[in-house]
């Protein structure tokens, strides 16, 4: 708690300097120059040798060859998946963080992965692939309503205790949990292997990402409406009442966006870890944590990390793939390690 | 203790000594038997099926689940799963031998062991293994002339799918599982049954049993042929997901095949006949490429 505290601090410091439109735009903007960088490098990386014609046909003409064919349909979809998840993780992480009070939070720490995770094996298991999606889909929001029925504590003051949410979020994903392990245990053998690989997060088989899209875009634009209310909720609740911000109704919208977002997220590539948790702390170490510019920030900063990291997992060990989960905290953790310790 | 000791180990040696039946399994470890066993356990799909071939079928008192072949198999008390065995009811049968393979609970094969129970494991590396495999556990179970036909057969078999495989290598991935993408590696069963029919895994050299890889790295690897293993043959959905790839040998060529993941993907008896159609497949293959 105390590091907490201190951490408080020296953002609070950082967030001195004023958050002016130049700024912002400039942020912004270096921060999508490197998500363009990343998209080129995952568009030309691959066991396919394909000219840089063919990828820049790829993309704006209609001709079929195989070198286009492997651009637009397998590295473009895959390119597009891993953007959409990777921001929707790193801003439900940052909203996460917010609304839990938390510096530990992450998308998944309310059981929301977990729940996603029961419906979509539930639907491996019956042998029914065509509704994965929409089992994760319902799983999770099943999840997110049990957490929110159960952690409202007194319905007259509705004091969401961050704590009392918190716990309730644990303990109900460690029913998942075993739900998740009863689940493979009964499985029949030919179902398993799918179930596993679901569970492991893999961006392999995302082909469609519209709804990841439209989940983010619904994401950013709701939470970025109320990026100053919870810029006073980020200072505590006390600090946010008495500036007039209501914190229980902030907090039902909080949990509910994160909750689509890590929705939305799951269900498209699984349970991809690490993305959730490092990307939003390492954007407040970098540009504070005014969550105006921090929301967007971290979005676009999580698809850029989800982009090179799944690019590297099936390039670095090519013609193996590799979880791209491994390839997320290898690269991730002595970026955000640096960040941490570069003002010492 | 220390005579007590001295009496076990004396007994043991005495059990060595006038061992009437003893055979060698995968490990290495001599299995050595007072007389043909009457009371087996079998933890693997695979060593049911083996311990069938070898005329030790009516002799198997309890099996590991899965153990759905041959017919009579399926009457057999089940005694567990890959991830645990009810080691209560296999102390309970009593069994005279256990027949094993690698990859069931190591630890609770271990306190059978440690309990005095004879452990034979199965883990054949070459396609001839499995014809010693089931030649062995004859040996254990009295019932070598049995065995030494199904053996015979079982090289028969083999020795005929692989006879005429003449002409250039066909180049063939062989495909486990749709999403994600699982094939064969070095060292694999598969991996040498499709060098014996005159195959080249493209995927061969990669030193994992079962690799997962990109539809790219296919793509980029030319197959002539693409072979989907599905149980009973089916066809799986998955396969058809080939068909835009028009580039590729196999998908240009209409090589896209698919043979009984039932019969090839364990290492029993049932291997040869699995053998024989995956070599027809690649034959067919060759056949296209040659014309």
């Amino acid at each position: 708690l105390r590091s907490d505290r201190k951490g408080t601090r020296s953002t609070d410091a950082l967030m001195r300097a004023p958050l002016t439109l130049s700024r912002t735009l400039c942020v912004l903007s270096l921060l999508a120059i490197a998500s363009l960088a990343a998209f080129a490098v995952a568009l030309a990386s691959g066991s396919v040798a394909v000219s840089t014609r063919d990828i820049v046909n790829a993309l704006v003409d209609s001709t079929r060859s195989e070198s286009i064919a492997v651009v637009r349909e397998l590295r473009l979809p895959r390119a597009l998946a891993a953007f959409a998840v990777g921001a929707l993780l790193a801003t439900a992480g940052a909203l996460m963080q917010v609304l839990l009070r938390n510096p530990l939070a992450d998308p998944y720490v309310l059981g929301i992965s977990g729940g996603a995770a029961v419906g979509a094996l539930t639907a491996l298991m019956l042998g029914i692939g065509a509704i994965v999606g929409p089992a994760a889909f319902a799983g999770a929001l099943l999840s997110t309503l049990i957490v929110f029925v159960l952690a409202r504590t007194d319905a007259e003051r509705a004091a969401w205790a961050p704590t009392r949410l918190l716990l309730t979020g644990i303990v109900v994903a460690a029913g998942w949990g075993a739900m998740i392990a009863l689940l493979l245990t009964l499985a029949p053998a030919a179902q398993v292997k799918g179930m596993v690989y679901w569970l492991l997060g893999d961006l392999a088989g995302a082909s469609h990402s519209a709804l990841a899209f439209i989940a983010l875009g619904v994401t950013l634009v709701a939470s970025l409406a109320l990026a100053r209310d919870l810029n006073a909720m980020a200072r505590g609740d006390l600090d946010a009442a008495s500036l007039g911000v209501s914190v229980p109704r902030i907090s039902v919208v909080l949990h509910l966006l994160a909750a689509l977002a890590t929705a939305a997220a799951v269900t498209t590539a699984g349970s991809i870890g690490f993305v959730g948790l490092i990307v939003p702390h390492a954007m407040r170490l970098a540009i504070g944590n005014d969550q105006r510019l921090l929301l967007p920030a971290s979005a676009i900063a999580g698809g850029t990390l989800l982009i090179i990291a799944d690019t590297a997992a099936r390039t670095v060990a090519a013609p193996y793939e590799l979880p791209v989960g491994v390839l997320t905290a290898l690269i991730g953790v002595p970026a955000f390690l640096w960040l941490l310790n570069r003002g010492r | 203790v220390i005579r007590y000791a001295a009496t076990l180990l004396l007994a043991a040696l005495v059990v060595e000594a006038y061992a009437e039946v003893r055979a060698r399994d995968d490990r290495g470890q001599e299995v050595a038997l007072a007389t043909p066993a009457r009371r087996i356990v079998s933890l693997a799909p695979h060593a049911t099926e083996l311990l069938f071939a070898a005329g030790a079928g009516e002799h198997i008192v309890g099996a590991v689940r899965g153990s759905n072949h041959p017919p009579a198999a399926r009457g057999i008390p089940v005694v567990g799963d890959a991830h645990a065995l009810d080691l209560e009811r296999i102390v309970m049968l009593d069994p005279d031998l256990v027949v094993t393979w690698p990859y069931t609970t190591p630890a609770q094969v271990e306190r059978l062991k440690g309990r005095g129970i004879p452990v034979f494991t199965t883990d054949p590396a070459t396609l001839d293994g499995i014809a010693t495999n089931i030649e062995r556990l004859g040996a254990l179970a009295g019932s070598s002339g049995v065995a030494a036909t199904a053996a015979a057969r079982f090289r028969d078999v083999i020795g005929k799918a692989t006879a005429d495989v003449s002409g250039a290598r066909v180049r063939v991935f062989y495909q486990i599982w749709g999403t994600p993408l699982f094939t064969v590696g070095e060292h694999h069963l598969i991996t040498q049954a499709i060098h014996a029919c005159g195959g080249t895994n493209v995927f061969g050299t990669l030193p994992i049993a079962a690799p997962q890889v990109s539809v790219e790295a296919v793509i980029a690897a030319r197959p002539d042929t693409i072979v989907a293993g599905a149980d009973g043959a089916a066809k799986p959905p998955w396969l058809d997901d080939w068909q835009r790839w028009r580039e590729v040998p196999a998908v240009r060529d209409n090589l896209l095949q698919v043979v009984d993941a039932d019969r090839l993907h364990r290492p029993g008896p049932r291997f040869a006949e699995g053998m024989a159609d995956l070599c027809a497949a690649i034959a067919k293959a060759r056949a296209v490429r040659t014309r």
